[in-house]
């Protein structure tokens, strides 16, 4: 990254950070003309968002009994930061601007065109970018892929437009679900019953896409949810990188993000998943995302959460196969009014099976960070490791981090190491820098930057502008 | 206590702060016997007691007083050094439940010994709790030793409120039981309050052991460092939970925990849960675990110098009940490790434990007498 600004030092010579500049991602259009459903989540409106999608039987069965799980179903009493805020009775479901699914920008309303070249995604996609697909509120507005990565057998579409095709109709109702059953959470049941857009991906065995597949969300009304759903089945020996950005204008009310993303990695293959999200801190972001491995293939998460009000999200991998890896690689940034929640899960279940977790967190202005995770290793994941690492920074006295890693080992061959530490900035390191000929300011901006940059360095900046955009927010205008 | 009528003691040894309940690490759940009803109970604790934390969570500790035959309080006057241990002693083959409070009073210095033991095959149910209170300036030694037998039912509760300038060095010994829950709760409220913590366990065969620890550091410039090391063998089950929480306002402070487990069974089930809370920037926080077996480099090794893993491994077990011994504070905590070892290792080891301890002993004096 470039042009580096440093950090200034408050009163008790702590690194002042700057706030997230968000006036890129806080620009609202207006929703006249839109079509949006009644506030609240009742049978009808489930069956309405059927009808309107001319879904099969077996998906509109799926999500009434999915809503039917959701209002039985109770949060637990012990859990996170506080969602009372969240009132379902005072959100819309569904919201669209009834804008055709288009291929070329050009066809895309003006309004829904400027907001993603204002977010810098076409411009990504022509030049860094396999395909694309955009989703505004509940619809997938543009979806389009390079020729040659269709032509390898690549197929990149919507979940409805996979629904409609004989071909991958039968495929998306063997994955669907399956590995985020309904009955995971509550916002999980939720989601199953109101779900809209998000994306189909089905790399075919042995190919390898050499650009990255984005889908960018973004969403524009106010007191609404924003319920997506990703299916990523990588094929034997395949490999893919995708990226999921997302973002949103700040409103007074709260909005609510509750999507779903179900990857499937068989044997051989690597999925990269790399998300940035920059929800307004008036979005509640309750999302759930898990993968399963098979053998000998790879799952690497890149994670980077910066918005939202509250968010609960703890990507799960399950290591299914014998010798699959998992890499997890997260940064989180909480402001102020911002409890975030977040951290990663990961399952070993075969033999030899290895796990790495490495994940920073920044914590300034009352902003409060949980890390949270879980390591389990199965009887039967002999010589199974991992490894976690957790590492906080608090950058003010009324900010907070806490730090709740979980392990439970159950084989005797496996070895689990975990570390954490939380802290700021020591003034040894500074004193240190300092007589090695840098300034203060120079050895504190050293610091900060160092603390974020092995994750940061992981993100995916040469593949999207809009990343790009705010990571140097974030690290140049924010950490040094 | 004879288990005639049961109640079952939910949310014992809860974390301040939890996590997904299907992994089952929040809480223990213990079936304990009714307590009796005894009428109106007057002879209590003194009310100060009411607000020291212990770990093992309010309706476990309601049970214990409603249990307890009556309470026992020491004091420690200020300014003074009590020679002989406080010996609290629990014989669980007897079922009994134990409350106690202790007072360190300003700049005293003390030794608290709590020995809870069994080698008898009864199916009892057994308790202790002992809450002290720390004042400024007064140094805290305490010895814990759990040793029992795999049909024993065990409760044990610890809460220490830690002065200004106050510390306290705790050693940690559970050596074996069908089901013990531990917990322990500790209050550095004072500034430049102190607490280290050594904490040394094993469990083999089919039992369960649920560890609670939770350290709140709210005075300024507190310390805490927390280490376990422990081995589970055949098909034991382990919880141990560690929470540092350091309060705000609690600048300049520092809590390390680490914990090393050594997982020798097939059946074996480890849980961990490390938790560090910070709502203060002028602090450290830092955790370290390592969970695992012995490598196969250092098996190869060891087989080179004539041990097979067999050995290595009793050797590591045999470790735990050597350090409880040596650091015992009273003979009772002697006498209990060196029964479990009896029972664990074979008698053969256990007298040699025993023997080498004597050795150990004789050598101090030894060495005085070649100094004079």
């Amino acid at each position: 990254m470039s042009d580096v600004i440093p950090p200034t030092l408050d009163e008790r010579g702590r690194s002042k950070v700057a706030d997230v500049d968000r006036s890129l991602y806080d620009f609202k259009m207006s929703e006249e003309g839109y079509e949006r459903y009644a506030d609240g989540l009742t049978p009808d409106i489930v069956r309405a968002i059927s009808g309107k999608k001319g879904e099969p039987a077996w998906m509109l069965e799926l999500r009434l009994k999915a809503l039917d799980v959701y209002h039985r179903r109770d949060m637990a009493p012990n859990w996170g930061p506080d969602i009372s805020g969240l009132d379902l009775d005072h959100i819309s479901t569904y919201v669209s601007a009834g804008a055709a699914q288009a291929r070329d920008w050009d066809d895309v309303p003006t309004d829904i065109k400027d907001t993603f070249e204002r977010l810098g995604i076409p411009e990504a996609e022509r030049k860094s970018l396999a395909g694309v697909g955009a989703q505004y509120d509940s619809e997938i507005v543009y979806h389009n892929m390079r020729e040659e990565v269709a032509k390898s057998g690549v197929v990149y579409t919507t979940i409805e437009d996979a629904l409609r095709d004989p071909q991958w109709e039968g495929v998306v109702r063997a994955y669907f679900g399956k590995l985020i059953p309904m009955d995971d959470h509550k916002f999980a049941a939720l989601h199953y019953a109101v779900w809209s857009g998000g994306s189909f991906v089905f790399v075919p065995a042995g190919v390898r896409v050499d650009y990255p597949l984005q889908s960018y969300f973004r969403l524009n009304a106010s007191g609404a949810g924003q319920f997506e759903h990703t299916l990523i089945i990588v094929e034997e020996g395949a490999d893919l990188h995708f990226i999921e950005g997302c973002s949103a204008p700040k409103y007074y009310e709260a909005n609510l993000h509750a999507g779903a993303v179900e990857l499937y990695v068989k044997d051989g293959a690597r999925l990269r998943y790399s998300t940035i999200e920059n929800w307004s801190k008036n979005m509640y972001n309750l999302n759930t995302k898990r993968a399963t491995v098979g053998a000998d293939a790879k799952m690497e998460w890149v994670s980077g959460s910066f918005g939202s009000h509250v968010s609960y999200l703890y990507p799960t991998t399950i290591l299914a196969g014998a010798n699959s890896t998992c890499e997890f690689t997260g940064i989180t940034f909480a402001g102020a009014g911002q409890d975030l929640d977040t951290g990663c899960k990961v399952v070993l279940g075969g033999a030899n099976t290895a796990a790495s977790v490495d994940t920073k967190s920044i914590s300034k202005d009352g902003g409060v960070n949980t890390f949270r995770s879980a390591v389990v290793v199965g009887r039967r994941a002999d010589h199974a490791r991992a490894s976690v690492s957790c590492q906080s920074l608090m950058l003010d006295d009324i900010s907070r981090s806490d730090t709740i890693p979980a392990m439970d080992v159950r084989n005797n061959t496996a070895a689990v190491g975990h570390e954490a530490s939380i802290g700021r900035i020591s003034n040894d390191t500074i004193l240190y820098l300092m007589s090695r000929g840098c300034s203060e300011q120079e050895a504190r901006s050293m610091v900060v930057n160092g603390f974020a940059n092995p994750v940061s360095k992981e993100l995916p900046l040469e593949y999207a502008v809009e990343m790009n955009n705010l990571i140097k927010l974030e690290m140049e205008g924010a950490i040094g | 206590m004879d288990a005639g009528s049961c109640t079952t003691l939910e949310h014992v040894n809860v974390p301040p702060a939890q996590t997904w309940n299907y992994l089952k690490i929040n809480e223990a759940t213990l079936r304990m016997p009714t307590p009796p009803a005894k009428g109106e109970v007057t002879s209590r604790l003194p009310r100060l007691f009411c607000a020291v934390e212990d770990g093992i969570g309010e309706a476990a500790t309601r049970w214990v007083e409603d249990s307890a035959g009556d309470a026992r309080y020491i004091e420690v006057p200020r300014h003074t050094r009590r020679e002989e241990p406080i010996l609290v002693e629990v014989d669980a083959d007897e079922g009994q439940v134990a409350d106690t409070g202790v007072l360190v009073r300003e700049g005293a210095e003390a030794t608290v010994a709590l020995v809870s033991h069994a080698t008898g095959d009864g199916r009892t149910h057994s308790a202790n709790l002992v809450r002290i209170i720390c004042e400024r300036g007064a140094r805290l030694t305490v010895n814990e030793v759990v040793a029992l037998g795999n049909t024993h039912t065990h409760l044990e509760g610890l809460g220490i409120q830690v002065g200004e300038d106050a510390t306290v060095t705790l050693r940690q010994y559970a050596l074996g039981g069908h089901q013990v829950a531990l917990g322990m709760a500790v209050d550095l409220v004072g500034d430049r309050s102190r607490l280290e913590l050594e904490t040394r366990y094993f469990a083999n065969g089919e039992e369960l052991l649920d560890v609670n620890h939770v350290v709140r550091q709210r005075g300024r410039d507190t310390r805490a460092d927390l280490h376990a090391h422990g081995l589970l063998d055949d098909a034991a089950q382990k919880t141990l939970r560690e929470t540092i929480d350091l309060v705000h306002g609690a600048s300049r402070s520092k809590g390390n925990e680490s914990e090393t487990v050594l997982v020798v069974g097939e059946g074996v089930t480890n849980k961990t849960l490390p938790v560090i809370l910070c709502d203060e920037d002028d602090v450290q926080g830092n955790h370290g675990a390592s969970i695992g077996s012995v490598g196969a480099d250092q098996l190869a090794y060891l087989a080179a110098r004539g041990l097979s893993e067999e050995a290595a491994f009793a050797l590591f077990a045999r470790a735990v009940f050597d350090d409880a011994m040596i650091h015992a504070a009273v003979s009772e905590a002697r006498a209990a490790a060196l029964a479990r070892a009896t029972e664990v290792l074979g008698a053969d080891v256990a007298r040699d434990l025993s023997e080498a301890l004597e050795l150990g002993q004789d050598s101090p004096a030894e060495r005085d007498d070649a100094t004079c």
